[in-house]
């Protein structure tokens, strides 16, 4: 369509601002959402690594090399009440010895019997991946009551690195939400000023018999495109930074904690970053133009 | 029979209409006015009488602040924006000031209520060509208006009005800035669309013209309308 645009659009400097400000938005947007894409896949892993079982040690030895004997029944006990009594713990049981046996058997051989050893009660806690148990209040519980119990650290580092992350992950959903505000604002700031602008022309072919959507239509595609085209122009320029990030965090983590690099779903979902704030840009211009000429004869 | 159903009833009433601006003084008194599809009338009084003021109220660019006026049929402060858009569709504006867009060349400012209706583009290639040739414009269709005379303007505003032969044709002073044979070949285009069916309304200061076609006048004074048959009158002399 070589149709020049009836309301002289070209005229007015508020198409550079449009460009810019979605530029801008759409790239902290893009890297704010890959973090947290590559900050969720992260979390699920560690949840793979906390999943399962966790283990409760309670050692037959005091500090000074004493047996505990009568103390470490008494300790096992209370020890399970508690871990049993956690929200996110399905259940919990002491291994018997013969379980004990078959533990130690690649290290021991068979024909040892663990009874014979100070081997420490071994509580094994079986959790809700679902809903993880505070691991933070169960230890807490724990060195109150039975100060001896040893809890896996791993797995304490792992779940405050997952509420961590967790935290992000809803940091960055408020960040984003603050940045769509901030675009639909700007949008409609511009748009109203360019209904101002625009006024003698807009009630001109309004007189003309143009319905309301031929005029908003016109408002709200020049939004669409221009917020698509500064969209896309910071995606392109979040690309490099993003990859700079990817490469500089793998090399320093070995990947081991994190993985920074996206699949392809992901990919997709930044990809649709300039496409939804330009959909977002022509539905506030096409909201602001609407109702103003609601106002009009 | 529908056709002539649609004939025969009004393109315009007015009823009692008065009209002011914001607190002003009124300028327009208590009209009474019926417009006869494929009527023609020139509307004279002097600067200032409110012609363009009572212009405005048939394209409903205002709405009268008291009385009651109706466009084809339909009581205009009871229309929905939808039927208000489609109604103007059919009325033609011819503006005092022209009112052409300057970013738009001659062509695309002729072509623009054929848009707005949603014309296809190979007609309205044809017909702005046409009719731009008509008003003798054929060289300046991809002139900018700010690179025209103000009579070439005023033939571009006209040729706008008409390109989509609307039911109702308003022109103010559609004739101020051309001469006295440009202005009378400009009536004819606009007896022409006449003969086709359009109403036509024409306000104007040449006398010449009003002279020469003896249309019925709607003369205001004092902000009030009388009509005037020019053949009944001059008769009477
Ligand atoms: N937008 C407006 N706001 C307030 N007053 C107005 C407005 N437009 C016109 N007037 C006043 O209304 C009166 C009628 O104006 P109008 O333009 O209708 O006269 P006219 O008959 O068309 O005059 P002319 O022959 O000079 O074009 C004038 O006194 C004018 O000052
Ligand atoms: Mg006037």
């Amino acid at each position: 369509m070589a149709k020049s645009s009836d309301i002289p659009f070209a005229r007015d400097s508020s198409s550079f601002f449009i460009s810019w400000i979605s530029m801008l938005m759409v790239f902290i947007a893009t890297l704010i959402l890959a973090t947290a894409l590559i900050t969720h896949d992260s979390v699920k892993n560690w949840h793979k690594d906390i999943a399962g079982s966790l283990t409760v040690q309670i050692p037959s030895y005091d500090s000074d090399g004493k047996k505990r004997g009568e103390l470490l029944q008494s300790d096992t006990e209370t020890a399970l009440t508690i871990i049993r009594s956690a929200d996110g713990v399905l259940g919990a049981t002491v291994l018997s010895d013969a379980q004990m046996d078959s533990l130690m058997a690649p290290w021991l051989g068979e024909h040892i019997t663990t009874t014979e050893l100070p081997l420490p009660k071994l509580i094994d806690v079986t959790i809700d991946t679902k809903n993880l148990p505070d691991l933070n209040q169960i230890k807490a519980d724990l060195s109150e009551q039975v100060p001896m119990a040893i809890l896996d650290s791993h797995r304490i580092a792992l779940s405050k690195l997952i509420t961590l992350a967790q935290n992000i992950i809803r940091l960055v959903g408020i960040v984003l939400i603050l940045i769509l505000i901030s675009l639909a604002f700007s949008i409609m700031f511009v748009t109203k000023s360019g209904l101002k602008v625009h006024r003698k022309v807009i009630s001109l072919i309004h007189m003309m018999g143009a319905s309301d959507f031929y005029i908003t239509r016109q408002f709200a595609n020049r939004s669409f495109y221009l917020t698509l085209i500064g969209g896309i122009i910071g995606f392109l320029i979040a690309l490099p930074v993003m990859m700079f990030f990817a490469y500089y965090l793998n090399n320093l983590t070995g990947s081991f904690i994190l993985n920074a690099t996206l699949t392809h779903e992901q990919w997709g979902i930044l990809t649709c970053i300039p496409v939804l704030t330009a959909t977002l840009s022509y539905l506030t211009a096409f909201k602001t133009v609407w109702g103003d000429l609601k106002r009009s004869l | 029979m529908f056709e002539k159903n649609k004939l025969s009833s009004p393109i315009a009433e007015f009823n009692g209409v008065s009209f002011r601006y914001g607190h002003g003084s009124e300028i327009l008194k208590d009209i009474q006015l019926t417009l006869d599809p494929g009527s023609f009338h020139f509307m004279t009084g002097e600067s200032g009488a409110g012609k363009t003021s009572l212009l405005g109220l048939f394209y409903m660019n205002h709405l009268p602040t008291r009385g009651r006026v109706r466009l084809f049929g339909k009581a205009v402060d009871t229309l929905s924006r939808a039927e208000k858009a489609q109604i103007r569709r059919q009325i033609g504006v011819v503006f005092q000031d022209y009112r052409l867009l300057n970013h738009l060349n001659a062509f695309d400012n002729v072509a623009l209520p054929l848009r707005i209706a949603g014309v296809k583009e190979t007609e309205i290639k044809r017909h702005v060509s046409e009719l731009l040739a008509w008003v003798g414009l054929e060289k300046q269709l991809k002139a900018f208006p700010p690179e025209l005379s103000g009579g070439e303007k005023q033939r571009i505003a006209i040729a706008r009005a008409v390109i989509n032969r609307p039911q109702l044709l308003v022109a103010d002073e559609p004739t101020g800035n051309v001469d006295d044979a440009m202005a009378k070949r400009l009536l004819y285009l606009f007896l022409e669309l006449n003969k086709l069916g359009t109403t036509i309304v024409i306000a104007t200061h040449n006398q010449n013209l009003i002279k020469h076609f003896r249309f019925d006048q709607l003369h205001l004074s004092h902000g009030r309308l009388e009509r005037i048959n020019p053949n009944i009158r001059n008769n009477g002399q």
